[in-house]
């Protein structure tokens, strides 16, 4: 029996998402049948056999690697699946921790939806016609961030539109590069193009100046959906923007646009870093360290030539983890206290410390504390941008100094006695559906940092996708 | 044919000027109808009829969606208006159109040779006047017209460039979906079917 890659990690979960949407009010039943759904999927991926075929019994499947769909293809190749088994695992954790109060019931089949159409974006060819599979996962993933009922926040008007944007601008660009592959260097359409192109892809990964409403979005809606959104989107959109570089030479080739990515990735970094460090509340200080994210990423694609795409793809599980535990934390202290403010937090530490200390952790992960997942790779990073231009370094590194500074206000608020509660008294009141994962979650990330080679080599397979590039 | 055009990019101008000067949603919902039409006569120059009756009936299902869930609603605002901010539309739509006049031949030599100038100037018209638009307002319905508009814009453009069965189905699908968001977003408030409060947390 012969399938393809695409009926099993595109229609499959499409499928099964559907089927979940319809029974979204039974949340014990969506929670297994998406999460189970999505780590199955992410173990098929991990562990594809090379031959493309599976034996189970007297049932032999064997899989291609492309799908025709109106008149065009959908090629999933093997290079691509330890990516997809990513993305697919992270669906999975954040559908199972997405049964908390706070999140939209749609979340778990939407965020399969999503999963599969960003699925379907990487594989799609010509790999431009991916601008209009995004653009279908960011309409969909608009019910889970608004309440059905409620006037949408102007933050997720400013996002529909800002990402709706990019969408013309990507289709553009690709029939534009499609006729300048044969012209001289020195051709302005070559600058115009390539102008077109990184205006699309700013617009989808928020770079300053389209950044805005990347922390209004994270004030107004739950952090576990938005935090899904703001790993996947961007990750997707890194990955998918590979192609242009494997497949054009003149942008491969072009020194300026290296230095370019790395100046905007400096930017965001600093930017973003200095935003959160003086933020008056930790959703808001997430939205903004998610744009610093963006920044490394960015930087790491600017220093495609000294490696820097092992370390765009090694961060992504720290991160993605990262984000979860910090994202699941934040669900629970909202839930918890009602509000995120820095000011409502007071001595929240004091009657529930693991969340606190899971808190302050997820966030020095993400900042790059040493010992923790996203050490090791920063690290590299930066030293390769210090040796690139030492102003490049000093400003990566005061803009990762930013989430720092946060965490230690936040430190500061969490443990300070509030005045009508005993001073001294410590408790533990967090029970056992807090404590579990946030403990796991915290262990994993240490694990990570202390042995990230172990953890993080497999996605670097992904790399082979991209031949041109390949270091 | 050539006179077909010029109706179609008048048409155009007309419409894309009123949803920008106008915030009253059955003067938005007309224009936006026309504009669908004209924005049609627009690509069946370059496509087959069959293909780009495609683009309208996705368009007037479209404006139907939003249009009708905003009639239904029990309390449609009112806008009550200065006449300085209505001039201050018109205005800014003038200063596109005249940019629009003066850009579009040099992009057409220089980016776009085998673009007829008037489709060309048709979906910079869309696009631009769209974008002032979404500038411009902070309402939920507004902005969906005004992406569905800027989407039509680049479509009029795009239309002229390539012609997939692809691009133009996945294409309706955005515009269906972002019509479907525009009815999410004008959905009555106070509806009970609150998706994000569960039953486990009403107990």
């Amino acid at each position: 029996m012969s399938l393809s890659t695409p009926i099993l990690w595109v229609l499959l979960p499409l499928v099964i998402a559907l089927i979940a949407l319809v029974a979204f009010n039974r949340r014990v039943f969506s929670i297994l049948l998406t999460s189970l759904t999505a780590f199955i999927l992410s173990a098929l991926a991990y562990a594809f056999p090379e031959s493309m075929e599976f034996t189970i019994g007297p049932l032999s499947l064997t899989f291609t690697e492309s799908l025709g769909f109106l008149g065009r293809e959908i090629t999933l190749s093997r290079e691509l699946l330890p990516f997809i088994s990513l993305i697919y695992f992270v669906n999975g954790i954040w559908a199972l921790g997405s049964g908390i109060k706070g999140v939209s019931r749609i979340f778990r089949p939407t965020s399969l939806a999503i999963t599969a159409l960003l699925t379907a974006a990487l594989g799609v060819r010509p790999f431009l016609y991916a601008a209009l599979l995004i653009e279908t996962a960011i309409l969909a993933s608009i019910p889970m961030l608004s309440p059905l009922g409620k006037a949408p926040h102007p933050g997720i008007l400013r996002y529909l539109t800002l990402q709706t944007l990019a969408m013309p601008f990507i289709l553009l660009a690709g029939w534009l590069l499609s006729g300048v592959e044969a012209l001289p260097p020195e051709s302005p359409l070559i600058i115009q193009s390539a102008l077109i192109l990184g205006l699309g892809i700013s617009l989808w990964l928020a770079i300053f100046p389209f950044h805005s409403w990347v922390p209004m979005v994270f004030e107004s809606s739950n952090p576990l959906v938005t935090s899904f959104l703001q790993f996947m989107i961007p990750s997707v959109v890194a990955l998918f923007s590979l192609n242009f570089l494997n497949r054009y030479t003149f942008l491969r080739e072009s020194e300026g646009l290296y230095q370019i990515l790395q100046t905007i990735g400096i930017i965001m970094i600093a930017l973003g870093g200095s935003w959160t460090a003086v933020q008056k509340n930790i959703k808001r200080a997430f939205g903004f360290s998610t744009l610093v994210e963006t920044g490394f990423s960015l930087l790491a694609i600017g220093l495609a030539n000294q490696g820097g795409l092992v370390w765009l793809l090694t961060l992504m599980p720290a991160r993605a983890l990262s984000y979860w535990l910090w994202a699941f934390i934040l669900s629970r202290i909202e839930e918890r206290n009602g509000a995120t403010e820095l000011a409502h937090v007071e001595g929240f530490a004091r009657r529930f410390p693991i969340l606190s200390i899971g808190l302050l952790l997820a966030q020095l992960s993400v900042a790059g504390m040493p010992l923790l997942a996203e050490f090791p790779t920063k690290l590299s990073l930066l030293t390769a941008a210090f040796e690139s231009s030492p102003a490049l370094g000093i400003w990566g590194f005061i803009g990762s100094l930013g989430l720092f500074l946060f965490t230690l206000r936040l430190l500061i608020h969490l443990v300070r006695p509030v005045p009508e509660e005993e001073p001294n008294r410590w408790q533990i009141s967090e029970n056992r559906s807090e404590m579990i994962p946030v403990l796991m979650m915290v262990g994993i990330l240490i694990i990570i940092g202390l042995f990230p080679k172990a953890f993080l080599a497999n996605i670097l397979q992904t790399l082979t996708a991209f031949s041109q590039l390949n270091p | 044919m050539q006179i077909l055009s010029i109706l179609a990019f008048v048409l155009i101008v007309i419409t894309a000027m009123a949803i920008l000067v106008f915030r009253d949603w059955r003067i938005v919902s007309g224009a936006l109808i026309l504009q669908y039409l004209a924005a049609f006569a627009m690509v069946t120059q370059t496509w087959p009829v069959g293909m780009a009756v495609i683009k309208l009936i996705v368009g007037w299902m479209a404006t139907a969606a939003i249009s009708l869930t905003y009639f239904r609603r029990e309390n449609v605002p009112l806008f009550s208006e200065t006449p300085s901010s209505f001039t201050f539309r018109g205005l800014i739509g003038l200063l596109v159109i005249l940019v629009v006049f003066i850009g579009a031949p040099s992009l057409q030599t220089n980016v776009f040779p085998e673009l007829d100038l008037l489709i060309l100037q048709s979906g910079l018209m869309l696009i631009g006047i769209s974008l002032m638009q979404l500038g411009t307002t902070r309402d939920p319905f507004l902005t969906v017209v005004g992406l569905l508009s800027f989407l039509s814009g680049f479509e009029v453009i795009y239309a002229g460039l390539e012609l997939s069965s692809l691009v133009t189905g996945l294409l309706a699908i955005v515009n269906l979906g972002l019509s479907l968001v525009g009815v999410y977003f004008i959905i009555k408030v106070g509806e009970e079917t609150s998706l994000t409060v569960s039953e486990e947390d009403k107990q």
